[in-house]
């Protein structure tokens, strides 16, 4: 398997390549202190079209373009979502917005998930805080066809218990039982019953075959370092393991050179790239 | 459609001036005491032919350091700033005009995108090519782009007193139309025909291996002590890339009018050695040590591209090597590896 299988292209070419498309806020809501769900809805009335893993360049008006991965599952119609990180000056921005705002969407951009090789295996999903707002798209593509996929397990670290994003919907996936949803945090609070640690201390909680399992991993480098560390330790091939990369994309099509990779750019072969691939990087993580 | 004719440098400027009164011309201009640089001329006395090379590349008048993209409106509907008048860009090196070919395949073919901007100023431009000598920063024989003529609508060959001209495409044929043109004697064509050959003779500077062999040569050395000990002479001041007739690499900014009534976004060269090229929000940086910069520019350009393409982002014009506030020679670390892989076999 390979995670560049799928490609996707700029969809408005000609003079139209870094013009925005108008697209409106339709809600908006606050899911930690950092973090802030925008649900948007493009101007032609189009559905974004993407599949789960891609990303899209979000403009604001004054403040300019960042790529923000899509958060919710292709099968959601009429609108997409994003869960943005208040990091600064953009994303600040559009943690002032609401519902009724406008902003510019460029894309889907990137190869995305390769959800047909997932098909009747079983997914393993690792995400680590922001990194949830990616593989949310495909944990929702999977719950919206549940039956094509064997076992869903989630490890999925934060911080701490505020800065669990998705805590409604986590509960949601959890009351199935079909569904293996482990959560952890670095540090504890009176509040929390759940366990306690970073997220590769879920491992041993969790029994992989490692001929059936897909593995997916969103979260910051050092996660990928320890993660892989365990995932080789259960005999998961580094073909079967899938890894979305962050690095900071400019035009999105292969041309600013911001996201190199080695010799990859990653906003046209990745962001998803497999662990056999990412290790013959050097760059990678 | 080969016309070959002789220029009397006498009649360049009337050839100029009848070029200039119909569309814009950029063309080399000297600039300070010792240096040269391509700006748009009023006059066809300021216009420089005896140069070596210039400070910022050819490549300004297809690529600017600094090009608006688009009028923003704050319903974020977008008006693209796409258009160029024709204009001539005049006197430019067989070296620079190979780098133009490479930037035609990274602008407009590349992953199949075509970039508008790139793509309106190209089909708006009539390229004059100029033949020239070497100086001692010159290496195009061994990167094998001191022939080329693709990519140009006239080509100028100097010869005593004068030009050899020929016209390559009817674009060429129809600005050849304003020149005051003669026959050619035989020792002028012969001149002409030799002036390659005598290029290459006087061009000194050579890499110690073919272009060819360099991805594998390179990435065998990856760990070479040789990018640690240019990252301790390198500053990352961005010059090289700057001055680099190849290198396309751009940052894209955005800034609202005061009434906020509409933004501009424009783009600006960047370069892969600022610290902070490869940061991403949270301010993790994929290429923190400068090692990993400088290593990074030398496998672009001789690795990742030259695989990709099927030729080296590198023309050498020379320009890195001689404005590198460091004094950093791209030939030397080259052949510093080269010589390192030749060590190890032996």
């Amino acid at each position: 398997m390979t995670a560049t299988m799928e490609r996707s292209f700029p969809k408005r070419g000609g003079e139209q390549l870094y013009a925005p498309l108008p697209a409106k806020i339709i809600g908006a809501k606050q899911l930690t202190d950092l973090e802030r769900l925008l649900e948007i809805q493009l101007s032609d009335g189009k559905d974004l079209g993407h599949r789960p893993g891609q990303f899209v360049q979000v403009s604001v008006f004054g403040f300019g373009e960042a790529p923000i991965s899509v958060s919710s599952s292709p099968a959601k119609k009429g609108s997409f979502e994003l869960c943005v990180r208040n990091m600064g000056g953009l994303t600040g921005a559009l943690h002032r917005m609401g519902e009724g705002d406008t902003v510019g969407i460029r894309g889907p951009f990137g190869n995305g998930f390769p959800m047909t090789c997932m098909a009747k295996m079983d997914v393993l999903i690792v995400a680590g805080g922001i990194g949830m707002a990616p593989v949310r798209s495909v944990i929702q593509s999977i719950l919206a066809d549940r039956d094509r996929y064997a076992r869903l397990i989630v490890l999925y670290g934060s911080r701490t218990p505020g800065d669990v994003l998705f805590t409604d919907e986590v509960e949601h996936w959890q009351a199935d039982p079909r569904n293996e949803i482990l959560l952890s945090v670095d540090r504890g609070d009176d509040t929390w019953k759940g366990h306690v640690g970073v997220v590769t201390t879920l491992f041993p909680k969790i029994k992989v075959d490692p001929k059936a399992v897909i593995a997916a991993l969103c979260g910051p480098p050092v996660m990928y370092r320890f993660v892989l560390a365990e995932l080789h330790a259960l005999r998961v091939p580094d073909q079967q393991i899938l890894l979305s990369l962050e690095r900071r994309m400019k035009c999105g099509m292969g041309k600013c050179g911001h996201c190199q990779i080695d010799d990859k750019c990653v906003c046209i072969d990745g962001p998803v790239f497999t662990a056999a691939e990412a290790k013959s990087m050097h760059e990678s993580i | 459609m080969r016309e070959k004719a002789v220029l009397e440098a006498g009649d360049l400027p009337g050839w100029l001036a009848g070029i200039r009164g119909k569309t814009p011309v950029m063309a080399p201009v000297k600039r300070g005491r010792v240096s040269f640089t391509f700006a748009w001329i009023d006059s066809p006395a300021d216009v420089r032919l005896d140069y070596v090379r210039t400070i910022l590349p050819p490549k300004q008048a297809l690529l600017p350091p600094r090009e608006d993209l688009l009028r923003l409106h704050p319903d974020l509907t977008a008006a693209p700033a796409v258009s160029a008048e024709p204009f001539v860009l005049f006197g430019v090196h067989p070296c620079d005009l190979t780098a133009i070919n490479q930037l035609d395949w990274s602008m407009l073919q590349r992953h199949n995108v075509t970039d508008p901007y790139y793509d309106a100023r190209r089909r708006a431009a009539a390229i004059v090519a100029l033949d020239c000598l070497p100086d001692r920063y010159c290496f195009c024989s061994s990167i094998g782009s001191g022939r080329t003529r693709q990519g140009a609508d006239v080509f100028l060959t100097p010869l005593e007193g004068g030009y050899f001209v020929e016209a390559l495409t009817g674009k060429g044929e129809a600005l050849l139309k304003r020149a005051k043109l003669r026959s050619p004697s035989a020792d002028e064509a012969a001149a002409a025909k030799a002036f390659p050959e005598e290029k290459e003779r006087r061009t000194l500077l050579r890499l110690d291996a073919p272009v060819a062999d360099l991805p594998d040569l390179l990435e065998e050395h990856y760990e070479s002590p040789v990018w640690e000990s240019t990252a301790l002479r390198c500053y990352s001041c961005g010059t090289c890339t700057n001055c680099c007739p190849t290198c396309f690499c751009f940052d894209v900014k955005e800034l609202p009018d005061l009434t906020l009534g509409s933004a501009t976004r424009w783009r600006l060269y960047d370069s892969c050695q600022y610290n902070d090229f490869a940061i991403v929000a949270g301010g993790h940086n994929f290429r923190r040590e400068r090692q990993d910069r400088a290593r990074h520019r030398w496998f672009r350009k001789f690795v990742y591209l030259n695989r990709e393409h099927g030729q080296p982002f590198c023309v050498g014009c020379g320009r890195c090597s001689q404005q590198c506030t460091a004094g950093i020679s791209l030939v030397d670390v080259l052949n510093s590896v080269i010589a390192e892989a030749k060590e190890r076999v032996a």
